[in-house]
């Protein structure tokens, strides 16, 4: 048995999460809502959960306001619903904390309930919000940290700008450092270029995609790029013009 | 010459011709004038070392070269000693005068039979000084007693190269003062011409000097220099004649030491060089430049050597140099002439000059060959200058063509001014026709260069304009788009869609089913409007209400609103912009369900017609206000909302783009007074 905690503004959202997890989460067990952020930090002192559904935007602050305010004291781990956003998407994704968008579906609040409640049972780190947080505050994404998920579930920390670039491995999704080290990630490579598509990356082909930073020189003629480590990439014809129309904005 | 004849037989009829020594006087009285050729003896001191002591015991001869009627030139100095015996054989007294002409050294003596000489006067034109009654002097007084005779030594010493006539004469008391009238006479009336000359040159004189203060042009100068020796010269040719005192008694020597070196200075030195600078030579003629200078310079060289041998007391040596210089330049003097009248069509000066110099040739040449046959070739040479009427009127003629070729030189600088200056002015009116042409091109240039500017300046403001149009399109469509998802807030969509998946989960289709109807009618309208600029109020009213319909069902009827339209509005007709108002009432709904004190949120929005042309719509809440709201929210700086400014942006992009005065005041209630609370937000929209 879990022991949860729901925290949103509107009624009509609090509600239809508990009904679905009583319908589809048996081993959830709430014990306590809350409408808003002050309330809710007081709801998960006194009631210790395990798990907590955060909204994101609340009259009074939002669900990172919960977690500043809850940790490091009490911890649990937390699941963020929201109806649209856009605005924290990469934070949330980044540290790979789990996000649920309404109308809630059903799939991915049983995948997400099945992941947290595995990290629970596991008893696993709860470094990831400690990185979220970090990212929060710091705002520019070009000093933020990245949670790399391993294959026996647990997760690499790395510093978003040492990543040259990121490369399909069936799968997997393979991360090349800088410092020549490589670190696989148990997603596949398409859920990293829809993530990092607006940050500072670029894909230069159906397999790789490289920070644009770290990028030296771009040798149009032969469809190369050479990054700062020394490091060669192949570039795709179409997709050289449109790199070099980025590179000089 | 006749003169001299009859006078010469009229003495020889009356005197009875003696062939001895001693003239005897009978009567006691003698004629009105004997001639003593016949009866004086001579003797001549060749070393002049004699005196009286010796030369009495000298025997002397008859010399009648020693005697002559006119000037001589001796070419020497002529030291003679004359004796004549008188004797008295008459019962009275003889008392009578001898007169031998002027000299210039005289001395008388006279000697008893047995007594020594006795010097009875001393006396001659270099002798005597000032304040001397000459014709008492130089009328030697013979006395001699009845019965007796007397010897009379007469010594003269002629210094100058030409001698004045020698003839001694002896003169009863009246045969004298005939003697002293009649060469007074001539004296006067050559004085009197030789004075109007000389009144004549010092006015040339003058008026050069007074032509050359006001304009100095250096031949004026040498033009007066030339005139003041023709003055000094012909000043001291009065002084020739010894009659009276004249200026220069006190120097007697004055008279030779001028007269060779002034004929040269003023016929020669100050000739050429005046010559010179008149005709400008030095341009028009350098080779006679040349030949003149030369010459003048020789001729200065001469004068001062002549000058030398007058204080040395050689008084021939200049008449020496003299002749030789005046036979040497007679001829090329001719060529000179020649020389510049070939030139004188070119020159008009030389005329002048050339009239002038031939005046004085000729002239010159006259009076030379007047005074060959009495004198002989010699003394003629001497007497070159002797002022004859015909040289002074030469010297007139000169003088006063080289006072017209002044004049006429005067003409022609001024000529030459006056072109000058007629071109100075021509040049200077070109010049200032110039430069108005230069002005007026200038100025069209300006004028051009003006337009141009202003034609660039005006197409720089058109594409500015241009580029800020488009800036601005590009900036409205911007806004716009983010105005528009803003309007339409996605989580306001998906919340509505929570809202009715709950519905449907709780089973409570009917009301699942009206807020699906009402939330399809939302997004259609707000698809509707998004494609318009202006939609009808009565669209705008309905819309609301039904936007703020879902709101309250999401916020289970814990909010209330109220939408109260002024009835004088017409609002079908009245057209409003499109989604101006419901960020404003989004924002309300949202501030309005935060307040702690208020349980339900209240909303009111109200239209009312302020003036004829002017709406006003009032949204008010009774949330927490904005300041509050605002402090609420800890998010970091860097994910602060800007709805608000969208919105606030929008009215401006709208009163720009149609040109109205739509106006939005947000007033903050809670910030006014403590106890009321919430956020009112006035828009006021005029109407077109």
């Amino acid at each position: 048995m879990i022991k949860a905690v729901i925290i949103d503004d509107e009624r009509n959202s609090r509600d239809i999460i508990a009904l679905m997890l009583e319908k589809y989460c048996p081993e959830i067990k709430i014990v306590a809502t809350a409408s808003d952020c002050a309330d809710g930090i007081a709801q998960i002192k006194e009631h210790q959960p395990q798990l907590v559904f955060l909204d994101l935007e609340m009259p009074d602050g939002t669900g990172f306001d919960v977690l500043t305010g809850t940790q490091p004291e009490t911890s649990f781990e937390a699941v963020f619903v929201t109806a649209f956003e856009k605005k924290f998407l990469h934070v949330i994704r980044c540290s790979e904390v789990e996000l649920i968008l309404k109308p809630i579906d059903k799939e991915s609040l049983l995948q997400s309930v099945a992941l947290v409640s595995a990290r629970i049972i596991n008893n696993s780190s709860l470094e990831r919000y400690q990185v979220l947080l970090e990212n929060f505050h710091n705002g520019r994404h070009a000093a933020w940290q990245l949670l790399v998920p391993a294959a026996n579930g647990e997760a690499h920390t790395i510093f978003l700008p040492a990543v040259d670039y990121l490369e399909a491995q069936l799968d997997n999704c393979l991360f090349r450092l800088s410092s020549g080290a490589v670190i696989k990630a148990e997603r596949p490579f398409r859920y990293y270029v829809d993530l990092f598509s607006t940050l500072q990356f670029y894909q230069i082909n159906n397999m790789q995609m490289v920070q644009l930073p770290n990028i030296s020189q771009v040798d149009a003629g032969n469809g190369r790029i050479l990054l700062k480590s020394g490091t060669v990439l192949e570039i795709t014809e179409r997709r050289k013009r449109d790199l070099l129309a980025r590179l000089h904005q | 010459m006749l003169l001299l004849y009859c006078y010469a037989t009229g003495t020889f009829a009356i005197a009875e011709r003696s062939p001895h020594d001693t003239l005897v006087v009978t009567s006691g009285t003698v004629a009105a004038d004997t001639d003593l050729r016949p009866y004086v003896y001579s003797l001549t001191d060749k070393n002049n070392n004699l005196t009286i002591a010796q030369v009495a015991d000298r025997s002397f001869s008859r010399n009648d070269h020693l005697f002559h009627g006119n000037k001589k030139n001796n070419g020497r100095v002529n030291n003679c000693w004359m004796q004549l015996h008188i004797r008295n054989q008459g019962s009275i007294p003889l008392s009578s005068i001898v007169f031998a002409g002027w000299h210039d050294f005289m001395y008388w003596y006279e000697k008893a039979v047995a007594d020594t000489p006795r010097l009875l006067m001393a006396t001659g034109l270099m002798l005597d000084k000032g304040g001397v009654e000459r014709w008492n002097h130089y009328g030697f007084k013979v006395n001699v007693p009845p019965g007796e005779t007397r010897t009379y030594y007469l010594h003269i010493i002629n210094k100058s190269y030409n001698e004045n006539p020698l003839i001694p004469k002896l003169y009863s008391e009246q045969g004298f003062s005939v003697l002293h009238d009649t060469q007074l006479d001539i004296y006067r009336k050559e004085a009197v011409i030789i004075q109007v000359l000389l009144g004549m040159l010092l006015v040339f004189f003058s008026i050069s000097v007074i032509n050359y203060v006001q304009l100095p042009d250096k031949s004026y100068i040498y033009f007066a220099a030339y005139i003041l020796g023709l003055i000094l010269f012909f000043a001291l040719r009065l002084e020739g004649k010894p009659y009276q005192l004249s200026f220069f008694h006190r120097w007697p020597m004055l008279k030779y030491y001028w007269d060779i070196p002034g004929l040269l200075f003023c016929f020669y030195f100050m000739y050429l060089l005046f010559g010179n600078n008149f005709l400008n030579l030095r341009e028009r003629y350098p080779f006679m430049e040349r030949v003149f200078t030369w010459v003048s310079t020789v001729v200065g060289g001469l004068i001062i050597i002549c000058m030398y041998c007058i204080a040395m007391e050689q008084y021939h040596l200049p008449t020496i140099i003299y002749s030789y210089v005046y036979f040497c330049t007679l001829i090329p003097l001719l060529a000179v002439f020649v020389a510049l009248a070939r030139r004188s069509r070119h020159h008009p000066l030389v005329r002048f000059f050339l009239y002038g110099s031939v005046c004085l040739y000729l002239a010159c040449l006259g009076s030379f060959l007047m005074h060959i046959r009495p004198l002989g070739l010699l003394s003629a040479l001497g007497e070159l200058a002797a002022p004859s009427i015909l040289l002074i009127a030469g010297v007139l003629m000169q003088a006063m063509f080289f006072l017209a070729g002044l004049s006429y030189r005067n003409k022609l600088v001024h000529l030459e001014r006056t072109r000058t200056q007629e071109l100075l002015i021509k040049q200077l009116n070109k010049n200032k026709e110039l430069q108005r042409k230069l002005n007026e091109q200038l100025e069209e240039l300006v004028k051009e260069q003006t337009t141009e500017i202003l034609r660039k300046k005006h197409e720089l403001e058109e594409q500015r304009k241009k580029q800020l149009e488009t800036e601005y399109d590009k900036k409205l469509t911007e806004i716009e788009l983010k105005a528009i998802r803003a309007q339409i807030n996605p989580h306001f969509i998906f919340n509505c869609l929570n809202s009715i998946q709950l519905f449907v989960m709780q089973r409570d289709y009917e009301y699942a089913q009206k807020y699906l109807s009402d939330f399809s009618y939302l997004i259609r309208k707000t698809l509707d409007f998004s494609r318009r600029n202006f939609i009808s109020l009565a669209d705008e009213i309905t819309y609301l209400n039904t936007y703020l319909g879902l709101e309250k069902m999401r916020f289970e009827n814990r909010m209330e609103y109220e939408i109260i339209v002024d009835p004088v509005i017409a609002t079908a007709e009245l057209e409003i912009p499109a989604m101006l108002l419901q960020p404003y009432v989004e924002n309300a709904v949202k501030h309005g369900m935060t307040n702690p004190q208020a349980a339900i949120g209240k909303l009111s929005i109200h239209f009312n017609q302020v003036a004829s042309d002017m709406l006003e719509c009032v949204i008010a809440d009774n949330g927490i206000g904005i300041a509050r709201s605002r402090s609420l929210r800890t998010l970091p700086k860097h994910h602060q909302s800007s709805g608000m400014d969208i919105s606030q942006n929008r009215a401006e992009l709208l009163n720009k783009m149609y040109n109205t005065e739509i106006h939005i005041e947000i007033i903050d209630r809670s910030a006014q007074s403590g106890d009321d609370s919430g956020t009112v937000v006035k828009v006021l929209i005029p109407q077109l």
